[in-house]
């Protein structure tokens, strides 16, 4: 069956509209199309991708509007013509290839590792947390940092400099582990200007995340936080 | 930037909650400076602002303030919901809570519509 | 452009990651750049599913773990390597427990284990399906507490500078911007990552091209035992991805046709977990004698998880559950998986001793990209994201030892504007008549069918030259985007190049080695071959195809004897 991919394109100056007409099996991706494109009809589609198992976070383009991994969308799941476009709310470089580098850098700022007072490299010791405190936090560290949330959050289209859900969930996943003690580092990491309090619940984050980690409901529990904590200090 | 605020294609539910919510805002406080506007034209007589209040409550205004009531009922009500999950609270049940939060709105916004009609109306 | 750095990493898998950290924890005067095509946690090492291998608890001890690996590799491992291998990895394990990885655990607290194909012992340690995921993320998170790491992410290597036997540095091109930086440096780690996609049906991600393997051998660094590619029996019908040997590690069985476990037949003690070679010839001798399930997209074996319960899979293989519901519309809860044998590790790489060090000073390899060899003609399953942790931190540490009483060297600036006019000018200035998505596809042909599980001289030579004839090609081929950049497709044609070179020293190694050990199989020669063959092969670069040469194993503790499960 043939299947009309209808992708925005932009070589660096220009961007427009490129319509191909691909022969589609049943099981095959939307990434797998794009290489059938890129191998066989313009080798200079340009996109990103590596594990094509879900797992790497590269492949996320908004497919008919709403933002996935090319690689774990069934084509024939969505109809016989599709429209790929880059995410919004990042830079397009080339075609599909989009900026992610404020994107890393703003899971860096908020400091997402362990915080340890004991921490030794030498000699580590076996900490000991049970399947319970495991599974209070497990949920977030599944984030594959691809971006479809950041893509979609009206926080992040006002200000650029918004952390974004996804920071602001590998805060909190740190935040949410047994073994940590940072969490008052990281507290006054978020909480600032840039910040959970641009938050506005559109929960669109949560809606399209590809590994349904609920990125809006760690802004939400690091939001409670910070109100308790806050008003606890007025009293103090 | 603003544009995005607005655009809804491909978004869920949640996120046209969100652009409405907006929207309304905007349009609750234009009307809130229309209507000091109009209290303040009391300073100038009675009789001006009885006039005023007159030509407003027409059956050719009745639409407009059913709509403002619309929104102001779908402002207030969605964002109470909101106000309930940025605690941190309900967040598993958010997606029946916007339903009925919807269907509340609904529900208020007819029965108001109703009282306003028949007020206006005189029936 | 020119940059420069005490230590160049080039790779940000598992084994780059842990050798900068390493480098970082030795000096914090250093300064230490890390190359990588991908951003880090976008690497292939994610993809690792199963778990890694280490000795933990009462009952397990090194010796063991030694010898399951010795034995494994069908003794063509170092074995001093082995020992120190086994030795260390505990200690990584904690590690990366107290950098926050989430490791699966028992009732108790601690860190949980499980069983894997080859190890007589229940020593996997493992973070749900998703352990090499959570090891990259943990080691990348790591990483940022470090002020004199400087990354380069999406940056890509097109050579290495070596002068007099000593690395001087390299050249990579910046895929945003399409320049070529100049990096110089005192030592610098490959931890470029295996070889797999030489192979059209493999567990690989699409970015795993042997860059780094191929960089060097064009520098004159000799290539080890590339011959050894491993077949992983359970890879998913047809797109190649992983279904973990935890399937069957948790109690999964394989089914015939008929039903039928016929592991019986091959490996009665193990069964289901017996190595990966023996179970993969198992199941492609199955689908060869007519027994394997017919399907559109061929013959497959069944990997049957519907006896385990839903609690149990979504527990412990959730990932599996999900990528067969999502790639192939299968639950396993209800329905068994269609698999065959997949081309999954390459054994091989940059010839190094038990230290990382190349022969050529300052320029050290580690992970899948380097061959230590603990694998040697086989690897365990959990053997490898272990490696990369020991020999990653190894490499690191080695490096920085050097690099402190090191001396900068310049790179003249001749070397540069050579490189640059070979890249611009030559291979995407150049217009011709081929293209490299069609020489790529023809070259996993030829490796799918002639250099598969089962090899035999004919196949080889026909593979042999088909593979001299997509080289001859390659001189001619034009790339279609000619700007500059992020321009993927010079890329490909880069990656095309690599691996064209790689598959020669594949094909002429494997058409040498006229004996059958671990994961190399051939049907005229069916037995191991101790008196001529237990040496490593080497495979030196000239411009007429590989120059190979053969070095003996290092044997400790134990002697080669039959290998029985
Ligand atoms: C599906 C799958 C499952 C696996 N499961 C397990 C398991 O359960 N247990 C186990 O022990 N092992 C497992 N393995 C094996 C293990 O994952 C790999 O051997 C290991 O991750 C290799 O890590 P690495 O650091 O050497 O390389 P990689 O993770 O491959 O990293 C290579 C790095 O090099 C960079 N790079 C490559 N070329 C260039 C270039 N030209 N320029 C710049 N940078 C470059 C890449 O960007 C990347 O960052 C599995 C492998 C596969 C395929
Ligand atoms: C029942 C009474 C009201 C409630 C419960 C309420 C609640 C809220 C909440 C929770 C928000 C923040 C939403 C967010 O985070 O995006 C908000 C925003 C806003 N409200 Fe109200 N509000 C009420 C009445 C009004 C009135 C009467 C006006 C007009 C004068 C108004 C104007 C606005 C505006 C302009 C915004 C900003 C819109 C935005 O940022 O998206 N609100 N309201
Ligand atoms: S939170 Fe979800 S959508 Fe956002 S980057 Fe992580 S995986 Fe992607
Ligand atoms: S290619 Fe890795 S997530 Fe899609």
């Amino acid at each position: 069956m043939d299947v009309e991919f209808r992708i925005r394109r932009f070589d660096g100056e220009k961007s427009y509209w490129q319509t191909f007409n691909i022969p589609v099996k049943r099981g095959m991706t939307v990434l797998e199309g794009l290489y059938y494109i890129k191998e066989n009809l313009d080798g200079s589609l340009t996109f990103r991708a590596s594990c094509r198992m879900a797992i790497c976070g590269s492949c996320a383009v908004k497919i008919n509007g709403k933002p996935r991994l090319a690689c774990e969308t069934q084509i024939l799941e969505i109809g016989n013509s599709l429209e790929v476009e880059p995410l919004d709310n990042f830079k397009v470089i080339k075609d599909l290839v989009t900026d992610f580098e404020g994107f890393f850098k703003k899971h860096e700022a908020v400091k997402p590792y362990l915080i340890r007072k004991d921490d030794n490299y030498e000699e580590p010791v076996e900490l000991i947390q049970s399947p319970k405190e495991l599974h209070a936090y497990y949920d977030f560290t599944l984030c594959v940092k691809c971006g479809a949330c950041y893509s979609v959050c009206p926080a992040a289209a006002t200000r650029d400099d918004y952390l974004g859900p996804a920071a602001i969930t590998a805060a909190y996943r740190f935040n949410a582990d047994s073994r940590d003690e940072g969490e008052k580092i990281r507290l006054a990491l978020v909480c600032g200007d840039n910040g959970v309090w641009r938050c506005h619940f559109a929960a669109e984050c949560s809606e399209v995340c590809p590994k349904q980690i609920d990125p809006a409901k760690a802004v939400q529990k690091i939001r409670f936080k910070s109100a308790i904590e806050t008003i606890k200090s007025i009293f103090r | 930037m603003w544009q995005k605020w607005f655009s809804v294609k491909g978004k869920s539910l949640f996120s046209i909650a969100f652009s409405l919510h907006r929207l309304t805002g905007v349009v609750l406080t234009i009307y809130l400076c229309m209507h000091l506007a109009y209290l303040t034209s009391i300073r100038m007589g009675k009789e001006v602002f009885e006039s005023f209040i007159a030509t407003t409550v027409t059956p050719q205004f009745l639409i407009f303030d059913i709509l403002l009531v619309l929104a102001g009922i779908y402002h207030g009500v969605n964002g109470l919901r909101l106000i309930l999950h940025e605690f941190g609270l309900t967040y598993e049940s958010r997606k029946s809570i916007l339903y009925v939060s919807v269907a509340i709105v609904l529900i208020v916004w007819l029965i108001a519509s109703y009282r306003m009609y028949t007020f206006v109306m005189g029936v | 452009m020119k940059v420069q750095h005490d230590i160049v990493i080039v790779g940000a898998g598992l084994a780059g990651m842990r050798a900068v950290i390493a480098a970082a924890e030795k000096s914090k005067k250093l300064s230490i750049a890390l190359i990588s095509k991908t951003y880090p946690i976008r690497c292939h090492s994610v993809c690792a599913e199963g778990g890694t291998a280490a000795v933990m608890r009462e009952g397990d001890s090194f010796d063991l773990h030694a010898w399951d690996t010795v034995k494994g590799s069908d003794f063509l491992a170092d074995q001093d390597a082995v020992e120190f291998f086994v030795r260390e990895m505990p200690k990584e394990i904690l590690r990366l427990d107290n950098w926050g990885c989430p490791w699966s655990r028992t009732e108790d607290g601690l860190i949980a284990q499980r069983a894997f194909g080859g190890h007589s012992f229940n020593r996997t340690i493992f973070a749900a399906d998703r352990t090499g995921f959570h090891e990259v993320h943990t080691l990348y998170e790591r990483m940022l507490m470090y002020p004199n790491v400087i990354r380069y992410d999406e940056y890509f290597l097109t050579s290495l500078v070596i002068e007099d036997g000593k690395i001087k540095g390299l050249t990579a091109i910046e895929l945003k911007t399409g320049d070529l930086i100049l990096f110089e440096a005192k030592a610098v780690i490959l931890a470029t990552g295996g070889a797999g996609r030489l192979y059209g049906f493999t567990t690989y991600s699409h970015t795993v091209t042997g860059d780094g393997m191929a960089v060097a051998y064009r520098a004159g660094v000799p290539l080890k035992d590339m011959e050894f590619f491993q077949f992983h029996p359970t890879g998913l019908v047809p797109s190649g991805i992983l279904m973990t040997e935890a399937c069957r590690g948790e109690g999964g069985y394989l089914r015939n046709k008929d039903g039928e476990r016929f592991m019986e037949r091959y490996a009665p003690e193990k069964m289901e977990l017996a190595p990966r070679d023996v179970v993969a010839r198992a199941m492609w001798k199955e689908i060869l004698e007519g027994r394997g399930i017919e399907s559109e997209h061929g013959y497959y074996i069944a990997l049957d998880l519907t006896h385990l319960g839903e609690e149990k899979i979504n527990e412990r293989l959730p990932l599996i559950r999900d990528a067969a519901i999502k790639f192939v519309g299968i639950d396993p809860v209800e329905e068994p998986i269609p698999v065959r044998p997949v081309a999954h590790y390459t054994m091989g790489g940059v010839h190094t001793n038990a230290n990382c060090e190349s022969p050529v000073k300052g320029l050290y390899a580690a992970g899948e990209a380097g061959c230590v060899s603990i694998h040697g003609a086989n690897r365990l399953g959990s053997n490898s994201t272990a490696e990369c942790l020991v020999f990653g931190r190894a490499a690191g540490e080695k490096a920085a030892e050097y690099v402190l009483n090191a001396d900068y060297s310049h790179v003249s600036n001749e070397v540069y504007k050579a490189e640059e006019s070979r890249i611009f000018d030559e291979i995407l200035g150049k217009s011709g008549d081929e293209n490299p998505y069609q020489l790529k596809k023809e070259l996993n042909e030829t490796m799918d069918k002639n250099l598969w599980i089962f090899r035999i001289e004919d196949e080889l030579k026909e593979a042999v030259k088909k593979i001299k004839e997509l080289k001859e090609r390659f001189n001619n081929v034009e790339i279609v985007d000619k700007t500059k950049g992020f321009n993927t497709d010079l890329v490909y044609t880069f990656e095309v190049g690599y691996m064209l070179d790689l598959a020669e020293v594949v094909a002429i190694g494997a058409l040498n080695r006229t004996e059958s050990r671990g994961a190399h199989y051939r049907l005229d020669y069916p037995k191991r071959d101790d008196e001529n063959w237990l040496k490593h092969t080497l495979a030196y670069y000239t411009p007429d195809g590989p120059r190979f040469e053969y070095i003996p194993v290092t044997i400790t503790k134990w002697e080669p004897v039959e290998r029985k499960y």
